[in-house]
Protein backbone atom coordinates (compact mmCIF):
# COMPACT_ATOMS: atom_id res chain seq x y z
CA UNK A 1 0.00 0.00 0.00
CA UNK A 2 2.71 2.43 1.04
CA UNK A 3 4.97 1.24 -1.75
CA UNK A 4 2.23 1.94 -4.24
CA UNK A 5 1.73 5.46 -2.91
CA UNK A 6 5.46 6.15 -3.17
CA UNK A 7 5.54 4.77 -6.70
CA UNK A 8 2.63 7.00 -7.76
CA UNK A 9 4.02 10.11 -6.09
CA UNK A 10 7.72 9.70 -6.87
CA UNK A 11 7.57 10.85 -10.53
CA UNK A 12 5.61 13.98 -9.57
CA UNK A 13 7.96 14.82 -6.71
CA UNK A 14 10.94 14.41 -9.04
CA UNK A 15 9.20 16.52 -11.69
CA UNK A 16 8.56 19.26 -9.13
CA UNK A 17 12.20 19.13 -8.00
CA UNK A 18 13.39 19.47 -11.58
CA UNK A 19 10.95 22.34 -12.14
CA UNK A 20 12.13 24.45 -9.19
CA UNK A 21 15.84 24.22 -10.05
CA UNK A 22 15.92 27.69 -11.73
CA UNK A 23 14.29 29.22 -8.64
CA UNK A 24 17.04 28.05 -6.31
CA UNK A 25 20.02 28.05 -8.67
CA UNK A 26 21.30 31.46 -9.69
CA UNK A 27 24.41 30.32 -11.62
CA UNK A 28 23.74 30.81 -15.33
CA UNK A 29 26.38 28.32 -16.42
CA UNK A 30 25.05 25.57 -14.18
CA UNK A 31 21.54 26.20 -15.46
CA UNK A 32 22.89 25.68 -18.97
CA UNK A 33 24.52 22.44 -17.88
CA UNK A 34 21.20 21.21 -16.47
CA UNK A 35 19.52 22.29 -19.71
CA UNK A 36 21.98 20.05 -21.58
CA UNK A 37 21.00 17.23 -19.24
CA UNK A 38 17.42 17.77 -20.41
CA UNK A 39 18.47 17.73 -24.10
CA UNK A 40 20.19 14.38 -23.60
CA UNK A 41 17.32 13.06 -21.50
CA UNK A 42 14.93 13.81 -24.38
CA UNK A 43 16.97 11.62 -26.75
CA UNK A 44 17.43 8.94 -24.11
CA UNK A 45 13.66 8.62 -23.53
CA UNK A 46 13.41 7.50 -27.15
CA UNK A 47 16.44 5.22 -26.85
CA UNK A 48 14.99 3.72 -23.67
CA UNK A 49 11.92 2.71 -25.67
CA UNK A 50 14.04 1.44 -28.56
CA UNK A 51 16.72 -0.40 -26.59
CA UNK A 52 15.24 -1.00 -23.14
CA UNK A 53 11.77 -2.03 -24.28
CA UNK A 54 12.02 -3.18 -27.92
CA UNK A 55 15.59 -4.51 -27.65
CA UNK A 56 16.93 -2.72 -30.75
CA UNK A 57 20.35 -1.08 -30.91
CA UNK A 58 20.99 2.24 -32.66
CA UNK A 59 24.50 3.57 -33.15
CA UNK A 60 23.38 6.56 -35.17
CA UNK A 61 21.01 8.65 -33.15
CA UNK A 62 23.22 11.73 -33.25
CA UNK A 63 22.40 11.82 -36.99
CA UNK A 64 18.74 12.40 -36.11
CA UNK A 65 19.73 15.07 -33.60
CA UNK A 66 21.72 16.65 -36.42
CA UNK A 67 18.83 16.47 -38.88
CA UNK A 68 16.61 18.17 -36.31
CA UNK A 69 19.21 20.80 -35.45
CA UNK A 70 19.97 21.75 -39.08
CA UNK A 71 16.29 21.72 -40.04
CA UNK A 72 15.30 24.08 -37.24
CA UNK A 73 18.38 26.26 -37.75
CA UNK A 74 17.87 26.60 -41.51
CA UNK A 75 14.14 27.29 -41.27
CA UNK A 76 14.43 29.89 -38.51
CA UNK A 77 17.82 31.53 -39.20
CA UNK A 78 17.84 31.45 -43.02
CA UNK A 79 14.16 31.43 -43.97
CA UNK A 80 12.87 33.37 -40.96
CA UNK A 81 10.04 30.97 -40.24
CA UNK A 82 8.44 30.99 -36.76
CA UNK A 83 10.38 28.89 -34.27
CA UNK A 84 7.52 26.52 -33.59
CA UNK A 85 7.41 25.66 -37.32
CA UNK A 86 11.14 24.91 -37.31
CA UNK A 87 10.74 22.83 -34.16
CA UNK A 88 7.85 20.78 -35.59
CA UNK A 89 9.62 20.34 -38.95
CA UNK A 90 12.75 19.12 -37.11
CA UNK A 91 10.79 16.33 -35.41
CA UNK A 92 8.95 15.46 -38.62
CA UNK A 93 12.05 15.33 -40.82
CA UNK A 94 13.97 13.24 -38.29
CA UNK A 95 10.97 10.88 -38.16
CA UNK A 96 10.98 10.57 -41.97
CA UNK A 97 14.72 9.84 -41.86
CA UNK A 98 14.07 7.22 -39.20
CA UNK A 99 11.35 5.63 -41.31
CA UNK A 100 13.52 5.47 -44.45
CA UNK A 101 16.30 3.81 -42.45
CA UNK A 102 14.13 1.48 -40.37
CA UNK A 103 11.87 0.06 -43.07
CA UNK A 104 14.55 -1.81 -45.03
CA UNK A 105 16.85 -2.67 -42.12
CA UNK A 106 14.20 -3.88 -39.67
CA UNK A 107 12.78 -6.35 -42.18
CA UNK A 108 16.04 -8.23 -41.81
CA UNK A 109 16.84 -10.26 -38.73
CA UNK A 110 19.74 -9.79 -36.33
CA UNK A 111 22.00 -6.82 -35.98
CA UNK A 112 21.34 -5.19 -39.34
CA UNK A 113 19.71 -2.23 -37.63
CA UNK A 114 22.84 -1.51 -35.56
CA UNK A 115 24.97 -1.74 -38.71
CA UNK A 116 22.58 0.38 -40.76
CA UNK A 117 22.39 3.09 -38.09
CA UNK A 118 26.18 3.11 -37.78
CA UNK A 119 26.52 3.65 -41.53
CA UNK A 120 23.71 6.17 -41.60
CA UNK A 121 25.33 8.18 -38.81
CA UNK A 122 28.67 8.35 -40.61
CA UNK A 123 26.91 9.26 -43.86
CA UNK A 124 24.97 12.08 -42.23
CA UNK A 125 28.11 13.51 -40.60
CA UNK A 126 29.61 13.67 -44.10
CA UNK A 127 26.42 15.17 -45.48
CA UNK A 128 26.44 17.91 -42.81
CA UNK A 129 29.97 18.81 -43.92
CA UNK A 130 29.37 18.58 -47.68
CA UNK A 131 25.95 20.25 -47.97
CA UNK A 132 27.56 23.62 -47.43
CA UNK A 133 24.80 25.85 -48.88
CA UNK A 134 22.37 24.39 -46.37
CA UNK A 135 24.57 23.59 -43.39
CA UNK A 136 27.50 25.98 -43.62
CA UNK A 137 29.87 23.00 -43.94
CA UNK A 138 32.68 22.55 -41.42
CA UNK A 139 32.32 26.17 -40.34
CA UNK A 140 28.87 25.42 -39.05
CA UNK A 141 25.75 27.49 -38.93
CA UNK A 142 25.48 30.47 -36.56
CA UNK A 143 23.04 33.20 -35.67
CA UNK A 144 20.28 30.76 -34.87
CA UNK A 145 17.53 32.72 -33.08
CA UNK A 146 16.27 31.82 -29.62
CA UNK A 147 12.99 29.91 -29.44
CA UNK A 148 9.85 32.01 -29.63
CA UNK A 149 6.41 30.96 -28.51
CA UNK A 150 4.05 33.43 -30.14
CA UNK A 151 5.26 36.87 -29.11
CA UNK A 152 7.31 35.47 -26.25
CA UNK A 153 11.04 35.09 -26.84
CA UNK A 154 12.64 32.39 -24.73
CA UNK A 155 16.21 33.51 -24.11
CA UNK A 156 16.92 33.69 -20.40
CA UNK A 157 18.74 30.59 -19.10
CA UNK A 158 15.91 29.78 -16.71
CA UNK A 159 13.31 30.11 -19.49
CA UNK A 160 15.32 27.86 -21.82
CA UNK A 161 15.68 25.38 -18.98
CA UNK A 162 11.93 25.29 -18.46
CA UNK A 163 11.24 25.00 -22.19
CA UNK A 164 13.61 22.04 -22.61
CA UNK A 165 12.43 20.24 -19.48
CA UNK A 166 8.81 20.97 -20.41
CA UNK A 167 9.35 19.10 -23.69
CA UNK A 168 11.11 16.31 -21.77
CA UNK A 169 8.11 16.12 -19.42
CA UNK A 170 5.65 15.72 -22.29
CA UNK A 171 7.86 13.07 -23.91
CA UNK A 172 8.16 11.14 -20.64
CA UNK A 173 4.40 11.29 -20.12
CA UNK A 174 3.72 9.96 -23.63
CA UNK A 175 6.36 7.24 -23.27
CA UNK A 176 5.11 6.24 -19.81
CA UNK A 177 1.55 5.93 -21.09
CA UNK A 178 2.72 3.80 -23.98
CA UNK A 179 4.83 1.37 -22.00
CA UNK A 180 1.98 0.70 -19.57
CA UNK A 181 -0.42 -0.28 -22.33
CA UNK A 182 -0.48 -2.47 -25.43
CA UNK A 183 2.49 -0.92 -27.31
CA UNK A 184 4.81 -1.33 -24.32
CA UNK A 185 3.84 -4.95 -23.90
CA UNK A 186 4.40 -5.50 -27.63
CA UNK A 187 7.86 -3.90 -27.44
CA UNK A 188 8.88 -5.99 -24.46
CA UNK A 189 7.57 -9.15 -26.10
CA UNK A 190 9.99 -8.59 -29.01
CA UNK A 191 12.81 -8.28 -26.55
CA UNK A 192 11.75 -11.55 -24.87
CA UNK A 193 11.10 -13.80 -27.87
CA UNK A 194 10.36 -12.81 -31.43
CA UNK A 195 8.91 -16.24 -32.17
CA UNK A 196 6.58 -15.90 -29.20
CA UNK A 197 5.62 -12.39 -30.27
CA UNK A 198 4.78 -13.59 -33.78
CA UNK A 199 2.71 -16.41 -32.35
CA UNK A 200 0.74 -13.81 -30.38
CA UNK A 201 -0.06 -11.85 -33.52
CA UNK A 202 2.31 -9.00 -32.67
CA UNK A 203 3.25 -7.02 -35.78
CA UNK A 204 6.97 -7.52 -35.16
CA UNK A 205 8.32 -5.30 -37.95
CA UNK A 206 5.59 -2.69 -37.44
CA UNK A 207 6.30 -2.30 -33.73
CA UNK A 208 10.05 -2.02 -34.32
CA UNK A 209 9.61 0.54 -37.09
CA UNK A 210 7.17 2.66 -35.07
CA UNK A 211 9.42 2.63 -32.01
CA UNK A 212 12.42 3.56 -34.12
CA UNK A 213 10.57 6.41 -35.84
CA UNK A 214 9.39 7.74 -32.47
CA UNK A 215 12.91 7.66 -31.05
CA UNK A 216 14.24 9.42 -34.17
CA UNK A 217 11.58 12.12 -33.83
CA UNK A 218 12.49 12.74 -30.17
CA UNK A 219 16.16 13.00 -31.17
CA UNK A 220 15.18 15.50 -33.89
CA UNK A 221 13.26 17.64 -31.39
CA UNK A 222 16.23 17.55 -29.04
CA UNK A 223 18.45 18.71 -31.91
CA UNK A 224 16.11 21.61 -32.68
CA UNK A 225 16.17 22.69 -29.04
CA UNK A 226 19.95 22.34 -28.94
CA UNK A 227 20.39 24.56 -31.99
CA UNK A 228 18.09 27.22 -30.57
CA UNK A 229 19.61 27.13 -27.08
CA UNK A 230 23.24 27.31 -28.22
CA UNK A 231 22.70 29.46 -31.31
CA UNK A 232 25.45 27.71 -33.29
CA UNK A 233 25.83 24.19 -34.68
CA UNK A 234 28.57 22.37 -36.58
CA UNK A 235 29.11 18.79 -37.80
CA UNK A 236 31.59 18.07 -34.99
CA UNK A 237 28.69 17.76 -32.53
CA UNK A 238 26.71 15.07 -34.33
CA UNK A 239 29.24 12.26 -34.36
CA UNK A 240 29.49 8.55 -33.71
CA UNK A 241 31.00 9.35 -30.30
CA UNK A 242 27.84 11.27 -29.37
CA UNK A 243 25.68 8.35 -30.55
CA UNK A 244 27.69 5.93 -28.44
CA UNK A 245 27.43 8.21 -25.40
CA UNK A 246 23.64 8.31 -25.76
CA UNK A 247 23.47 4.55 -26.17
CA UNK A 248 25.66 4.21 -23.07
CA UNK A 249 23.06 6.21 -21.15
CA UNK A 250 20.26 3.91 -22.31
CA UNK A 251 22.26 0.76 -21.55
CA UNK A 252 23.55 1.78 -18.12
CA UNK A 253 20.08 3.08 -17.27
CA UNK A 254 18.65 -0.39 -17.64
CA UNK A 255 16.02 -2.23 -19.65
CA UNK A 256 12.28 -1.97 -19.14
CA UNK A 257 12.55 1.40 -17.42
CA UNK A 258 12.31 5.10 -18.28
CA UNK A 259 13.51 6.50 -14.96
CA UNK A 260 16.77 4.50 -15.03
CA UNK A 261 17.97 5.77 -18.43
CA UNK A 262 16.98 9.37 -17.54
CA UNK A 263 19.00 9.10 -14.34
CA UNK A 264 21.91 7.69 -16.35
CA UNK A 265 21.58 10.57 -18.84
CA UNK A 266 21.86 13.02 -15.95
CA UNK A 267 24.87 11.26 -14.41
CA UNK A 268 26.83 10.76 -17.62
CA UNK A 269 26.11 14.31 -18.81
CA UNK A 270 27.17 15.85 -15.50
CA UNK A 271 30.47 13.93 -15.53
CA UNK A 272 31.50 16.16 -18.44
CA UNK A 273 31.08 19.27 -16.27
CA UNK A 274 32.54 17.86 -13.08
CA UNK A 275 34.90 20.81 -12.56
CA UNK A 276 31.98 23.24 -12.51
CA UNK A 277 29.85 21.07 -10.25
CA UNK A 278 32.39 20.11 -7.60
CA UNK A 279 33.97 23.37 -6.35
CA UNK A 280 37.03 21.88 -4.66
CA UNK A 281 37.94 19.57 -7.55
CA UNK A 282 41.46 20.26 -8.88
CA UNK A 283 41.60 21.29 -12.52
CA UNK A 284 43.93 18.45 -13.44
CA UNK A 285 41.57 15.83 -12.03
CA UNK A 286 38.67 17.25 -13.99
CA UNK A 287 40.77 17.42 -17.16
CA UNK A 288 41.95 13.85 -16.74
CA UNK A 289 38.37 12.71 -16.27
CA UNK A 290 37.27 14.55 -19.39
CA UNK A 291 40.19 13.17 -21.34
CA UNK A 292 39.16 9.63 -20.51
CA UNK A 293 35.45 10.29 -20.91
CA UNK A 294 34.98 7.81 -23.76
CA UNK A 295 36.89 5.18 -21.79
CA UNK A 296 34.75 5.82 -18.72
CA UNK A 297 31.58 5.30 -20.77
CA UNK A 298 33.03 2.15 -22.29
CA UNK A 299 33.95 0.76 -18.89
CA UNK A 300 30.53 1.73 -17.53
CA UNK A 301 28.82 -0.27 -20.30
CA UNK A 302 31.07 -3.29 -19.71
CA UNK A 303 30.48 -3.18 -15.94
CA UNK A 304 26.74 -2.89 -16.38
CA UNK A 305 26.55 -5.73 -18.87
CA UNK A 306 28.69 -7.96 -16.62
CA UNK A 307 27.40 -7.17 -13.15
CA UNK A 308 24.07 -5.37 -13.41
CA UNK A 309 22.39 -6.32 -16.68
CA UNK A 310 19.30 -4.43 -15.62
CA UNK A 311 21.29 -1.26 -15.07
CA UNK A 312 20.50 1.55 -12.67
CA UNK A 313 16.80 0.68 -12.86
CA UNK A 314 17.64 -2.89 -11.76
CA UNK A 315 19.59 -1.72 -8.71
CA UNK A 316 16.69 0.52 -7.73
CA UNK A 317 14.16 -2.31 -8.19
CA UNK A 318 16.34 -4.66 -6.13
CA UNK A 319 16.51 -2.11 -3.30
CA UNK A 320 12.75 -1.63 -3.46
CA UNK A 321 12.27 -5.41 -3.40
CA UNK A 322 14.44 -5.78 -0.29
CA UNK A 323 12.56 -3.00 1.50
CA UNK A 324 9.08 -4.46 0.97
CA UNK B 1 -16.89 -30.63 -40.30
CA UNK B 2 -13.26 -30.35 -41.38
CA UNK B 3 -11.55 -27.30 -39.85
CA UNK B 4 -7.97 -27.95 -40.94
CA UNK B 5 -7.16 -29.74 -44.14
CA UNK B 6 -3.53 -30.63 -44.89
CA UNK B 7 -2.90 -31.71 -48.50
CA UNK B 8 0.33 -33.19 -49.84
CA UNK B 9 2.56 -30.94 -47.75
CA UNK B 10 6.25 -31.40 -48.50
CA UNK B 11 9.19 -29.62 -46.88
CA UNK B 12 12.79 -30.23 -47.90
CA UNK B 13 15.98 -29.06 -46.23
CA UNK B 14 18.69 -29.49 -48.86
CA UNK B 15 18.62 -33.18 -49.80
CA UNK B 16 16.58 -34.20 -46.74
CA UNK B 17 12.83 -34.51 -47.16
CA UNK B 18 11.68 -33.58 -43.65
CA UNK B 19 7.98 -33.78 -44.49
CA UNK B 20 6.98 -35.93 -47.47
CA UNK B 21 3.54 -35.40 -49.11
CA UNK B 22 1.61 -35.55 -45.88
CA UNK B 23 -2.20 -35.22 -45.94
CA UNK B 24 -4.76 -35.38 -43.15
CA UNK B 25 -7.83 -33.58 -41.85
CA UNK B 26 -8.70 -32.29 -38.39
CA UNK B 27 -12.39 -32.15 -37.60
CA UNK B 28 -13.93 -29.33 -35.65
CA UNK B 29 -14.17 -29.76 -31.85
CA UNK B 30 -11.93 -32.82 -31.76
CA UNK B 31 -8.51 -33.48 -30.30
CA UNK B 32 -6.08 -34.95 -32.79
CA UNK B 33 -2.60 -36.12 -31.92
CA UNK B 34 0.43 -36.04 -34.20
CA UNK B 35 2.97 -38.63 -33.09
CA UNK B 36 6.10 -40.27 -34.38
CA UNK B 37 9.68 -41.09 -33.42
CA UNK B 38 12.24 -38.30 -33.05
CA UNK B 39 13.04 -36.68 -36.37
CA UNK B 40 9.75 -37.78 -37.91
CA UNK B 41 9.05 -34.21 -39.07
CA UNK B 42 6.40 -33.22 -36.53
CA UNK B 43 7.82 -29.83 -35.57
CA UNK B 44 8.68 -29.05 -39.20
CA UNK B 45 5.06 -29.76 -40.11
CA UNK B 46 3.89 -27.53 -37.24
CA UNK B 47 6.01 -24.66 -38.53
CA UNK B 48 4.63 -25.18 -42.03
CA UNK B 49 1.05 -25.09 -40.72
CA UNK B 50 1.51 -21.86 -38.75
CA UNK B 51 3.38 -19.65 -41.23
CA UNK B 52 6.75 -19.92 -39.47
CA UNK B 53 8.07 -21.95 -42.40
CA UNK B 54 6.81 -22.23 -45.94
CA UNK B 55 6.21 -25.73 -47.28
CA UNK B 56 7.80 -26.45 -50.68
CA UNK B 57 4.66 -28.12 -51.95
CA UNK B 58 1.11 -28.77 -50.89
CA UNK B 59 -1.70 -26.74 -49.43
CA UNK B 60 -3.13 -26.11 -45.98
CA UNK B 61 -6.72 -24.97 -45.73
CA UNK B 62 -8.00 -23.56 -42.46
CA UNK B 63 -11.75 -23.02 -42.30
CA UNK B 64 -11.86 -23.20 -46.10
CA UNK B 65 -9.13 -20.60 -46.72
CA UNK B 66 -5.57 -21.28 -47.91
CA UNK B 67 -3.03 -20.33 -45.26
CA UNK B 68 0.23 -21.36 -46.97
CA UNK B 69 2.17 -18.15 -47.62
CA UNK B 70 0.55 -16.22 -44.80
CA UNK B 71 2.73 -14.69 -42.10
CA UNK B 72 2.52 -16.19 -38.57
CA UNK B 73 0.71 -13.07 -37.43
CA UNK B 74 -2.03 -13.49 -40.03
CA UNK B 75 -2.35 -17.21 -39.29
CA UNK B 76 -2.96 -16.38 -35.61
CA UNK B 77 -5.46 -13.72 -36.53
CA UNK B 78 -7.26 -16.23 -38.73
CA UNK B 79 -7.78 -18.31 -35.58
CA UNK B 80 -4.94 -20.84 -35.56
CA UNK B 81 -2.76 -20.41 -32.45
CA UNK B 82 0.28 -22.41 -31.39
CA UNK B 83 2.74 -23.15 -28.59
CA UNK B 84 6.39 -24.14 -28.97
CA UNK B 85 8.42 -27.21 -28.07
CA UNK B 86 10.90 -24.82 -26.43
CA UNK B 87 8.50 -22.48 -24.66
CA UNK B 88 8.75 -18.97 -26.06
CA UNK B 89 7.62 -16.87 -23.11
CA UNK B 90 8.70 -13.28 -22.53
CA UNK B 91 11.00 -13.73 -19.55
CA UNK B 92 10.97 -10.14 -18.30
CA UNK B 93 7.18 -9.98 -18.21
CA UNK B 94 4.94 -11.43 -15.53
CA UNK B 95 2.91 -14.54 -16.36
CA UNK B 96 -0.22 -12.40 -16.57
CA UNK B 97 1.45 -9.90 -18.92
CA UNK B 98 2.59 -12.82 -21.08
CA UNK B 99 -1.00 -13.98 -21.45
CA UNK B 100 -2.09 -10.39 -22.12
CA UNK B 101 0.30 -10.20 -25.07
CA UNK B 102 -1.77 -12.97 -26.63
CA UNK B 103 -4.69 -10.56 -26.79
CA UNK B 104 -2.66 -8.36 -29.18
CA UNK B 105 -3.84 -10.58 -32.01
CA UNK B 106 -7.31 -9.02 -31.95
CA UNK B 107 -6.64 -5.65 -30.28
CA UNK B 108 -6.82 -2.44 -32.30
CA UNK B 109 -5.58 0.49 -30.22
CA UNK B 110 -2.15 1.62 -31.37
CA UNK B 111 0.74 3.82 -30.27
CA UNK B 112 -1.18 7.09 -30.41
CA UNK B 113 -4.22 5.80 -28.51
CA UNK B 114 -1.94 4.50 -25.75
CA UNK B 115 0.17 7.69 -25.64
CA UNK B 116 -2.97 9.77 -25.07
CA UNK B 117 -4.60 7.17 -22.80
CA UNK B 118 -7.73 7.22 -24.97
CA UNK B 119 -10.76 5.49 -23.43
CA UNK B 120 -10.63 2.85 -26.17
CA UNK B 121 -7.07 1.89 -25.21
CA UNK B 122 -7.91 1.76 -21.50
CA UNK B 123 -11.02 -0.33 -22.16
CA UNK B 124 -9.02 -2.81 -24.22
CA UNK B 125 -6.44 -2.99 -21.46
CA UNK B 126 -9.10 -3.79 -18.86
CA UNK B 127 -10.79 -6.38 -21.05
CA UNK B 128 -7.55 -8.16 -21.90
CA UNK B 129 -6.50 -8.18 -18.23
CA UNK B 130 -9.80 -9.75 -17.21
CA UNK B 131 -9.72 -12.26 -20.04
CA UNK B 132 -6.10 -13.16 -19.22
CA UNK B 133 -7.01 -13.79 -15.56
CA UNK B 134 -9.93 -15.98 -16.66
CA UNK B 135 -7.72 -18.01 -18.98
CA UNK B 136 -5.07 -18.46 -16.29
CA UNK B 137 -7.76 -19.89 -14.02
CA UNK B 138 -8.97 -22.13 -16.84
CA UNK B 139 -5.47 -23.53 -17.28
CA UNK B 140 -4.94 -23.65 -13.50
CA UNK B 141 -1.98 -21.27 -13.19
CA UNK B 142 -3.70 -18.18 -11.74
CA UNK B 143 -1.60 -18.28 -8.57
CA UNK B 144 1.50 -17.52 -10.70
CA UNK B 145 0.00 -14.39 -12.32
CA UNK B 146 2.49 -11.91 -10.85
CA UNK B 147 5.61 -14.07 -11.14
CA UNK B 148 8.11 -13.04 -13.84
CA UNK B 149 8.11 -15.71 -16.55
CA UNK B 150 11.85 -16.24 -16.02
CA UNK B 151 11.13 -17.56 -12.50
CA UNK B 152 8.37 -20.02 -13.48
CA UNK B 153 8.94 -23.80 -13.17
CA UNK B 154 9.16 -25.58 -16.53
CA UNK B 155 5.74 -27.20 -16.22
CA UNK B 156 4.01 -23.93 -15.36
CA UNK B 157 5.72 -22.25 -18.32
CA UNK B 158 4.03 -24.71 -20.70
CA UNK B 159 0.62 -24.07 -19.16
CA UNK B 160 1.11 -20.29 -19.23
CA UNK B 161 2.03 -20.56 -22.91
CA UNK B 162 -1.23 -22.44 -23.53
CA UNK B 163 -3.15 -19.69 -21.72
CA UNK B 164 -1.34 -17.13 -23.89
CA UNK B 165 -2.29 -19.00 -27.07
CA UNK B 166 -5.90 -19.10 -25.85
CA UNK B 167 -5.82 -15.33 -25.33
CA UNK B 168 -5.54 -14.91 -29.11
CA UNK B 169 -9.16 -16.21 -29.27
CA UNK B 170 -8.31 -19.15 -31.51
CA UNK B 171 -10.65 -21.63 -33.17
CA UNK B 172 -7.84 -24.14 -33.19
CA UNK B 173 -4.84 -24.74 -30.96
CA UNK B 174 -1.59 -26.41 -32.06
CA UNK B 175 0.38 -27.67 -29.06
CA UNK B 176 4.00 -28.78 -29.53
CA UNK B 177 4.85 -31.31 -26.79
CA UNK B 178 2.82 -29.67 -24.02
CA UNK B 179 3.57 -32.46 -21.50
CA UNK B 180 7.36 -32.34 -21.85
CA UNK B 181 8.87 -31.43 -18.47
CA UNK B 182 5.58 -31.72 -16.63
CA UNK B 183 5.29 -33.77 -13.42
CA UNK B 184 2.39 -36.17 -12.81
CA UNK B 185 0.15 -33.54 -11.18
CA UNK B 186 0.83 -31.00 -13.89
CA UNK B 187 0.16 -33.62 -16.58
CA UNK B 188 -3.24 -34.30 -14.97
CA UNK B 189 -3.88 -30.55 -15.02
CA UNK B 190 -2.92 -30.48 -18.70
CA UNK B 191 -5.34 -33.31 -19.55
CA UNK B 192 -8.16 -31.49 -17.76
CA UNK B 193 -7.20 -28.29 -19.55
CA UNK B 194 -7.30 -30.01 -22.94
CA UNK B 195 -10.85 -31.24 -22.24
CA UNK B 196 -11.93 -27.81 -21.03
CA UNK B 197 -10.44 -26.20 -24.14
CA UNK B 198 -12.24 -28.65 -26.40
CA UNK B 199 -15.51 -28.13 -24.50
CA UNK B 200 -15.18 -24.41 -25.27
CA UNK B 201 -15.43 -25.37 -28.93
CA UNK B 202 -11.71 -25.13 -29.71
CA UNK B 203 -10.16 -27.80 -31.91
CA UNK B 204 -6.78 -29.17 -30.82
CA UNK B 205 -3.85 -30.66 -32.71
CA UNK B 206 -1.16 -31.88 -30.33
CA UNK B 207 2.35 -33.23 -30.87
CA UNK B 208 3.22 -35.37 -27.88
CA UNK B 209 5.60 -38.12 -26.78
CA UNK B 210 3.65 -39.10 -23.63
CA UNK B 211 1.76 -42.08 -25.12
CA UNK B 212 -0.48 -42.45 -22.08
CA UNK B 213 -1.69 -38.90 -22.54
CA UNK B 214 -2.06 -39.27 -26.32
CA UNK B 215 -4.12 -42.47 -26.05
CA UNK B 216 -6.30 -40.92 -23.34
CA UNK B 217 -7.20 -37.55 -24.83
CA UNK B 218 -7.14 -37.90 -28.58
CA UNK B 219 -10.08 -38.70 -30.78
CA UNK B 220 -7.76 -39.49 -33.68
CA UNK B 221 -4.04 -39.95 -34.21
CA UNK B 222 -1.75 -39.32 -37.18
CA UNK B 223 1.58 -41.11 -37.15
CA UNK B 224 4.61 -39.76 -39.00
CA UNK B 225 7.84 -41.62 -39.57
CA UNK B 226 10.78 -40.13 -41.45
CA UNK B 227 8.56 -37.44 -42.93
CA UNK B 228 5.82 -39.77 -44.20
CA UNK B 229 2.39 -40.48 -42.81
CA UNK B 230 2.38 -44.18 -41.92
CA UNK B 231 -0.97 -44.44 -40.12
CA UNK B 232 -4.07 -42.49 -39.17
CA UNK B 233 -7.07 -43.47 -37.07
CA UNK B 234 -8.56 -43.77 -33.58
CA UNK B 235 -6.17 -44.65 -30.70
CA UNK B 236 -7.13 -48.32 -30.47
CA UNK B 237 -6.42 -48.90 -34.14
CA UNK B 238 -3.09 -47.08 -33.95
CA UNK B 239 -1.96 -49.19 -30.98
CA UNK B 240 -2.33 -52.34 -33.06
CA UNK B 241 -0.99 -50.98 -36.32
CA UNK B 242 2.03 -53.07 -37.38
CA UNK B 243 3.72 -50.17 -39.21
CA UNK B 244 3.46 -47.98 -36.10
CA UNK B 245 4.80 -50.69 -33.83
CA UNK B 246 7.69 -51.28 -36.20
CA UNK B 247 8.53 -47.58 -36.35
CA UNK B 248 8.60 -47.22 -32.57
CA UNK B 249 10.37 -50.55 -31.94
CA UNK B 250 12.93 -49.53 -34.52
CA UNK B 251 13.60 -46.36 -32.60
CA UNK B 252 14.00 -48.18 -29.29
CA UNK B 253 16.38 -50.65 -30.89
CA UNK B 254 18.50 -47.73 -32.03
CA UNK B 255 18.33 -46.13 -28.59
CA UNK B 256 19.61 -49.28 -26.89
Amino acid sequence: MRGRLIRTLAPWVIAAMIAIVPLVLADRFLLKVFTFVGLNALVVVGLALLFGYAGQVSLGHSAFIGIGAYTCAYLTARLGLPWIAGFAAAGALAAVGGLLLALPSLRLKGHYLAMATLGFGELMTLAFVEAEPLTGGVNGLGGIPFPTLGALEVKEPWALYWLVWGVVGVAVLIAANMVRLRPGRAMRSLHGSELGAQACGVDVVGVKVRTFVLSAALAGLSGALYASVVGFISPSVFTLAASVTLLAMAVTGGTGSLAGPIAAAALLTLVQYLDALVPGLPRETAQTLQQYQADIYGIAIVLVVLFAPKGIAGLWQRKAGEAS
Amino acid sequence: MTLLSVRNVTKRFGGLVAVDTVSFDVHERTIKALIGPNGAGKSTLFNALTGFDRPDEGSVEFDGAEIVGKRPRDVVRAGLARTFQNTQLFDELSALDNVMVGAQAHQRSGFAAAALRLPSALAEERESAEEASRLMRLVGVDEWARTPAADLPAGIRRLVEIARALATSPRMLLLDEPAAGLNATETRELVETLYRVRDRGITVLVVEHDMGLVMEVSDEIVVLDRGRKIAEGPPRMIQKDPAVIAAYLGEEAVDE
